[in-house]
């Protein structure tokens, strides 16, 4: 990714719509992503990540930047330039995971609909195919080959999780997006989905690009992080080292916030004035 | 009212909270007992479903029928009106009302549900006030332009009337503070009061909850998930695992060297104490 610029208009009221400006809410972002890698994007609420989630897979069209991205078969395509009609065979590499599993299920579809839908889009498979297609997955990210035809009302926060997961796997995409994809999710369920995750990784040669708000999920499960700050990233760096000697004033303050389970590991109810001098100093 | 000091302000014993389902009643609560020693702050933990909402809910009989208290005493020292037990104060007595917000007062998980989205917040605030206070309209704006720069909120008297939609999450979460510390309780329950809240933002409320609470001089129950939040904001610490407390302690003695199990899991879900399968 380079340069990846997203600006929304800001319209004034009345019948004119004058345009009274722009917010950048990602403003010029480059990063890499190598196959197989993890890459946490972490920033709080505003900070651009999920905006740089979607300007990544198209669901938002990017005000500028390029991104390369390089299909299983060698080709590489400018994802932010491809037309319309030809993003829909690419789409099948990269898949996305939402944050909410309570809203991001459609309630009217069983199991086996929502996990089948995107082979059926991609006229992939169908019939007694479909069907195997959809056990295996379900198998493969713990849920039962019986709970096809349940609604997801019937499942679990976790489940959901895992249904959405075997929704994305199923595409068998080499890029996979998590937004969020634990944060609604209990400490110890959340734990469970992060090593299905990392299983998966290993089994599918898969590519993560972990969108999140919170700093200890990404410590154990990514490469490296990048963390972003109003539509810039302030710093990106294998995540030992983002954890162990953060170089940039922000991250030392996120790191600073975070609260120890250690009660000898004082945490900085400070942030507040330290975030103020930052912006100060500019 | 004087107690002597090491009586706790609040005395749970053998609380059991039901709810009723087909296969017969179900205890969501069962035989729960804790105390809170006056000015400190117990954190009651657990997962989602452990029973520590509940627990909270019945403190103000808030358990919405057909969930019912079915047995326990839950024992409130108050300065003010003296020993009360909440267990059986009745639904229509004027104390249960002074208790509600007056004596005890309880801030929510999610901001955008405990405020009214049609009433400025500035009415709001005055409202908590008009409700337990014996005030003019006039004082009672005083009172609530005071409490909003206490909790940090700047430019009080433009906030004053403003919706909540027209404020950020943090600033919502400061707004409900303000309302639920502005009649001085003597015991604030804080309901998971920063768990939809980046951490930056987190680490300014749990700091703002600790100077009132030493400002104010109340007493905290705080309920969470979150063994880092417990470690740095309790004093003590009841791990609830299906609806019953399994361990008990000082939070340094039960996080340093945690006895049953469920605590032990709880300190191994958290990522940064574990490894993910490699």
């Amino acid at each position: 990714m380079r340069g990846l610029t997203k600006h929304f208009p800001v319209y004034g009221e009345g019948f004119r719509r004058k345009l009274l400006g722009v917010i950048k809410a990602v403003d010029d972002i480059s990063f890499d992503l190598a196959p197989g890698e993890s890459l946490g994007l972490v920033g709080e609420s505003g900070s651009g990540k999920t905006t740089t989630a979607r300007c990544l897979l198209r669901a938002l069209n990017p005000t500028a930047g390029e991104v390369h991205f390089r299909l299983p078969d060698g080709r590489v395509v400018d994802l932010a330039k491809v037309a319309e009609r030809e993003l829909k065979p690419i789409r099948q590499h990269a898949q996305m995971v939402f944050q909410d599993p309570f809203s991001s299920l459609n309630p009217r579809m069983t199991v086996r609909e929502i996990v089948g839908e995107p082979l059926v889009i991609h006229g992939l498979a169908s019939g007694a195919e479909l069907d195997d297609r959809v056990s295996e997955v379900l198998r493969r990210v713990g849920l039962k080959p019986e709970h096809r035809s349940r609604y997801p009302h019937a499942f679990s926060g976790g489940q959901r999780q895992r249904i959405g997961i075997a929704r994305a796997l199923i595409m068998r995409p080499s890029l996979i997006v998590c937004d969020e994809a634990t944060s609604a999710l209990d400490m110890s369920v959340q734990a469970q989905v992060l090593d299905l995750l990392k299983e998966l990784q290993r089994e599918f040669q898969l590519t993560y690009l972990l969108v999140a708000h919170n700093l200890d999920v990404v410590r154990n499960f990514c490469d490296r992080v990048a963390v972003m700050r109003q539509g810039r990233i302030v710093e990106v760096a294998p995540t030992q080292q983002i954890f162990a000697a953060p170089q940039h004033a922000y991250t030392k303050i996120l790191l600073s916030a975070v609260p120890s389970p250690d009660p000898d590991v004082r945490m900085n109810f400070n942030v507040g004035d330290e975030l103020a001098k930052l912006d100060a100093a500019g | 009212m004087n107690f002597p000091p090491e009586a706790p302000i609040l005395d749970v014993k053998n609380l059991r909270v039901s709810f009723p389902s087909a296969e017969g009643p179900v205890g969501a609560v069962q035989n729960v007992s804790f105390s809170i020693a006056r000015g400190r702050t117990l954190a009651l933990v657990g997962e989602s479903g452990s029973g520590k909402t509940v627990t909270a809910h019945a403190l103000l009989k808030l358990v919405r029928p057909p969930g019912r208290i079915e047995a326990g005493r839950m024992v409130f020292r108050s300065r003010r009106v003296g020993e009360i037990d909440l267990a059986h104060l009745d639904e229509k007595s004027g104390l249960l009302f002074k208790v509600r917000g007056g004596l005890i007062s309880l801030i929510f998980q999610e901001p955008m549900t405990a405020l009214s989205p049609v009433h400025t917040i500035g009415s709001q605030i005055d409202e908590a006030i008009l409700v337990h206070q014996e005030v003019s309209p006039a004082a009672a704006r005083r009172q609530t332009l005071d409490m909003l720069n206490r909790v940090g909120i700047g430019d009080a008297v433009r906030r004053y009337a403003q919706y909540p939609h027209e404020l950020s999450g943090g600033m919502r979460q400061r707004v409900v503070i303000a309302m639920a510390l502005v009649c001085r309780p003597e015991l604030l329950i804080a309901d998971e009061p920063t768990t939809a809240l980046d951490v930056t933002i987190q680490a300014q409320i749990l700091g703002l909850i600790k100077s009132l609470q030493s400002d104010i001089g109340c007493s905290v129950l705080l309920i969470t998930h979150d063994l880092g939040v417990v470690a740095q904001v309790a004093d003590e610490v009841a791990v609830m695992h299906r609806g019953e407390i399994v361990e008990r302690g000082g939070v340094r003695a039960v996080l340093k060297n945690p006895q049953h199990r469920q605590t032990r899991a709880l300190l191994e879900a958290l990522p940064s104490r574990r490894a993910v399968v490699a």
